[in-house]
């Protein structure tokens, strides 16, 4: 079986947010179980760098929390897609499109003259 | 934007930490519930899901590096380091007041020095685009004048030329005020009406001068001060239009200036401006052309740099020299910026202040960069515990460096207060200290430059100490008590050599004290070549227009004398003018009569004045040869001179003078040869700290003059003598004002107030100096005796005696003393060059002014190691070893 991957710098925030998108408000064990699943297993979430990465965003004001009953009727914190936040998603998306299309080129240089 | 909000909310965050503290918590434990139910949901047993939740979650961890992200952990830190510093220093009151008193006194003298050298030196004038301004003066490479003012007609010559935006001239000198109350003397500036419009003002009320008030014909009006209109005439708005006497003239007062404003360059008390045409002493100068009497202030052409402008001046000069070749040859317009005009020669002498007490600041920086050495190194534990607890090396200099900015800027904030204070103590208590420096001011500049000198001081003598407390070894401090850390070699050698940085900054200005100290004693011990003991003076001016004829004037003065004399302690009695010292010297050209050519380096000049009979004998000034003046040099007689003994040096070198004419007139006379029948000794007549000009004296009778110094020798107490001088111009004439009246030493001294004000000054810097550099020398020697305590008691023990224990002691201060001596020494010698045009009668590499500030510091040295070496002969042996 490979290593688990570590989250590469600066996708996190990205990922999180695509995954609120997806999937509504989530808490943090959530949105960790949800990144895992949708990278096939093949990432691991750190939560030292996940509560962090929630907490700047939070700064930044791109997602809201609040506390709400879990599954388990637990009081739980959930964080949710703000406005801006949404918007963030397009532009990051944007972004990450044309960022990997270079780094793309790069590996493949073949593939520009085609 | 977004991260400017971010900031925002982490900022708002400050406020609500523990209840953040507690969600979090209760969050993370959540996750571990969660992650435990996950592994259990797995099959895993419920304690080894927990555990392995646990190792997931790492719950400390986490909480720490979120605690990181929210708020502001920077400004937290800081807040902490400065409560800590706080705390620190108040627990060490005794550290804390010596620090804070050093640093206040630093940047408390280099900010009071600064803001006499801005407002001298850099603040620009206060009057629209400033840069433009020059003044004009001429100068004669035949005369070897430096400089002179323009005359009249040189001044419209300019003005006709163009080459300027505006230019203006302006004459003072003192005019009787008379009508209102007593008849007392004002300071009049006769000025051409282009001067307002050049310097951009407006008047408090009415108008000022302009050109039609200019032509002969036109109705005399003058300007008066603010504060003349408020102390004279109440300041009644209803002086605009009234009449006053000016030297028993009506002038129509047309507008008042406000207060504050003054022609610059035209010297500090300015009282009441007329137009220079309707000025009745300049007047009768106007078509002079040899008579440099004006003061003359340009606007340059906007946009035209000085030097194209030089060069058309020089054009002007070529021109007025073709023109009027007797009146005009050699003299060449010279144009200089008007600041440097007006301060230039206070420039020098600020600037040794400035760099003295720059000197001192940092004098006073090595001192607490010393302090706080000692201080680190009694902390050494305290900080190698922080270093294990994890505190990062960063953490622990940015909290040094926190304690010296809380000292720096706290005492920086004193010393700010220390210089307000200062500079108004000093304005008070010295008001001639600084002349033309006017509203000298703690204003934004000079506040930066405080917070900026500050901040670099905070720099300085906190980087070096909190660098070198943070590298210990953590181990060896761990397990080191403070007195057994002998080994820090590195931190006493950094000491020491503080300690010799501070000797060597001592030496630099106690050699510039010692050597202004010796300047200032040449300076007043200095024979004025003249008795002054008792001497009284006291001037007198006759108004022009009721005294318009020199035969009045001969008159006057000798009806005066006459009367003085009747009256009993006053038969030593003589009227001067110019008078030695207190006046301007006049200095005349003159040639001999049927005499070979004189050397064209000689510039035949000498200082010309005028005095009754008994002149020489009331200033007891010696008559060497031939005879002294007596009643029968009248107007009718043969024209007279008696020289004076230099004159006699440099032109009648092989031949005797007594018989020859001498040719010379004082303007507007023309030249007239005066037959020299004495020949007297030498007199600094041009101030302490001149050499004895050649002088040329005349029988006032000959030589009459519009008013005069009375000089008087005697032996009564001041205030009858001053009543009786008074009583007696009142009985010649009731409006007459006697005026400036003083003891001839009170006005010898402060000739020499201003050196004497700046060698004190510099003295107590020394002094200061010395004390620093004395508690630095204590500071290291007593550290090094606290690491050497075993060493000394071994040797104790090993049976050397108290005395060889001390000499060690001694020996090593000496050597930390000697070689900071020998660095001082070298600095000393490069910077003294700087202060040679301070200097009069002492050599700027005096050799017993050096070996006298190197012995000074050596015994300051000495003695600031006394104690620490009788602490070392006091070491106990025995319990030394004990210890062991």
């Amino acid at each position: 079986m490979l290593e688990k991957t570590e989250i590469w710098q600066g996708t996190l925030a990205l990922m999180v947010l695509k995954t609120l998108e997806g999937m509504g408000p989530l808490h943090g064990y959530g949105i960790a179980r949800r990144i895992e699943q949708i990278s096939g297993d093949s990432l691991s979430v750190n939560y030292g760098t996940l509560y962090p990465a929630l907490l700047k965003l939070e700064q930044e004001g791109f997602i809201a929390s609040e506390w709400a009953p879990s599954e388990n009727n637990r009081r739980a914190r959930f964080y949710r897609l703000t406005a801006a936040g949404r918007r963030q998603v397009a532009k990051a998306e944007r972004e990450w499109d044309r960022a990997t299309k270079i780094v793309a080129r790069f590996l493949d240089p073949g593939a520009e003259s085609a | 934007m977004r991260r400017l909000l971010a900031l925002a909310r982490r900022f708002s965050e400050l406020w609500s930490k523990a209840r953040r503290d507690r969600e979090l918590t209760e969050e993370l434990a959540q996750l571990v519930e969660m992650e435990t139910a996950s592994h259990v949901s797995r099959g895993m047993p419920p304690a080894q899901a927990r555990r392995a939740a646990l190792m997931r979650v790492e719950v400390e961890s986490t909480k720490a590096k979120c605690r990181e992200h929210r708020g502001l952990p920077r400004l937290e830190a800081l807040g902490q380091d400065v409560r800590y510093a706080c705390r620190t220093l108040r627990k060490k009151p005794g550290f804390a007041a010596v620090a804070l008193a050093t640093i206040a006194l630093g940047i408390g003298a280099n900010t009071a020095v600064f803001s006499v050298v801005y407002a001298a030196l850099l603040r620009p004038l206060p009057f629209p685009d400033p840069q433009e301004l020059v003044s004009v003066a001429e100068t004669s490479d035949r005369g070897n004048i430096s400089e002179r003012g323009l005359s009249y007609e040189d001044l419209l010559a300019l003005e006709r030329s163009g080459i300027f935006a505006e230019v203006a001239g302006v004459t003072r000198h003192q005019l009787t005020l008379s009508g209102a109350s007593d008849p007392t003397l004002v300071t009049a500036l006769g000025t051409t009406s282009e001067m307002f419009p050049l310097l951009n003002i407006t008047p408090l009320r009415g108008r000022y001068l302009l050109p039609e008030d200019e032509p002969g014909g036109a109705a005399p009006v003058a300007v008066l001060s603010e504060p003349v209109w408020r102390n004279r005439f109440a300041a009644d708005p209803r002086i605009i239009g009234a009449a006053i006497n000016l030297d028993q003239r009506a002038f129509t007062v047309v507008g008042v200036m406000p207060a504050g404003f003054g022609l610059p360059g035209a010297g500090r008390l300015q009282e009441v401006w007329i137009p220079v045409t309707q000025d009745p002493l300049f007047r009768t100068f106007l078509p002079h052309r040899e008579i440099h009497g004006l003061f003359v202030l340009a606007r340059l052409k906007s946009g035209v740099p000085l030097a194209r402008t030089q060069s058309q001046a020089d054009a002007v000069s070529a021109q007025l020299a073709h023109d009027f070749p007797a009146e005009s040859r050699g003299w060449r317009l010279r144009l200089v910026p008007l600041r440097r005009e007006i301060n230039g020669e206070l420039r020098a002498p600020l600037l040794v202040l400035l760099a003295a007490v720059g000197f001192l600041l940092l004098l006073a920086c090595v001192n607490i960069a010393n302090l706080l050495l000692a201080k680190a190194t009694s902390r050494v534990r305290e900080i190698a515990v922080r270093q294990a607890l994890g505190a990062a090396r960063g953490r622990i200099i940015s909290q040094l460096m926190t304690e010296a900015a809380v000292i720096g800027l706290l005492g920086a904030a004193f010393g700010v207060a220390l210089a307000f204070w200062g500079v108004r103590a000093a304005a008070l208590v010295l008001p001639s200290a600084l002349p033309g420096v006017r509203n000298v001011e703690l204003d934004g500049w000079v506040l930066g430059f405080a917070f900026f000198v500050s901040v670099l001081a905070v720099l300085l003598f906190g980087l070096a100490p909190a660098l070198l407390a943070s590298v210990s070894s953590i181990q060896v401090n761990l397990k080191q008590s403070v007195a057994q850390t002998g080994e820090s070699g590195g931190r006493l050698r950094l000491r020491s050599l503080l300690a010799g940085a501070e000797i060597a900054l001592a030496m630099v200005l106690v050699v510039a004290a010692g050597l202004l100290v010796r300047s200032l004693i040449a300076m007043t011990s200095v024979n004025p070549g003249f008795e002054s003991a008792h001497v009284l003076k006291a001037a007198i001016s006759l108004p022009r227009y009721q005294y318009s004829s020199p035969q009045q004037w001969a008159a006057f003065s000798s009806d005066l004398l006459e009367r003085i004399h009747a009256q009993p302690g006053l038969e030593a009695s003589a009227i001067a003018v110019p008078l030695p010292v207190v006046d301007q010297a006049v200095n005349l050209k003159f040639s001999i009569a049927d005499h070979a050519p004189l050397p064209p380096s000689l510039p035949a000049t000498a200082d010309y004045v005028s005095v009754s009979p008994q002149y020489f004998r009331v200033m007891g000034i010696p008559l060497v040869r031939g005879r002294g003046f007596s009643e029968d040099d009248s107007s009718t007689r043969p024209a007279v001179a008696i020289i004076s003994q230099s004159l006699v040096r440099e032109y009648f070198s092989n031949e005797d003078p007594l018989g020859k004419e001498l040719v010379f007139g004082f303007p507007p006379g023309p030249p007239i040869a005066h037959q020299i029948v004495g020949v007297v000794a030498d007199i600094h007549d041009a101030g302490l700290n001149q050499n004895p000009a050649p002088m040329m004296y005349v029988p006032f009778a000959q030589a009459p003059f519009w008013g005069g110094e009375l000089v008087v020798n005697s032996t009564l107490p001041a205030a009858d003598v001053v009543g009786a001088i008074r009583r007696v111009v009142a009985s010649i004439d009731k409006n007459l004002p006697v005026t400036d009246v003083a003891a001839m030493p009170d006005v010898i001294a402060a000739s020499v107030s201003e050196p004497r004000f700046r060698t004190w000054l510099l003295a107590a810097f020394g002094f200061v100096a010395l004390l620093l550099a004395a508690t630095g020398v204590f500071g290291v020697v007593s550290y090094s005796v606290a690491c050497r305590r075993r060493e000394f008691g071994l040797r104790a023990a090993l049976g050397a005696s108290p005395g060889l224990i001390a000499g060690l002691v001694l020996r090593e201060s000496a050597s930390t003393a000697g070689t900071g001596l020998l660095a001082g020494l070298a600095a000393s010698l490069v910077l003294v060059r700087f202060l040679r045009s301070e200097l009069y009668g002492v050599a700027a590499y005096d050799p017993l002014t050096f070996a006298a500030g190197a012995a000074v510091l050596l015994c300051v040295a000495l003695v600031a190691s006394l104690i620490p070496a009788w602490r070392a002969m006091r070491v106990d042996p025995t319990l030394t070893l004990r210890c062991e």
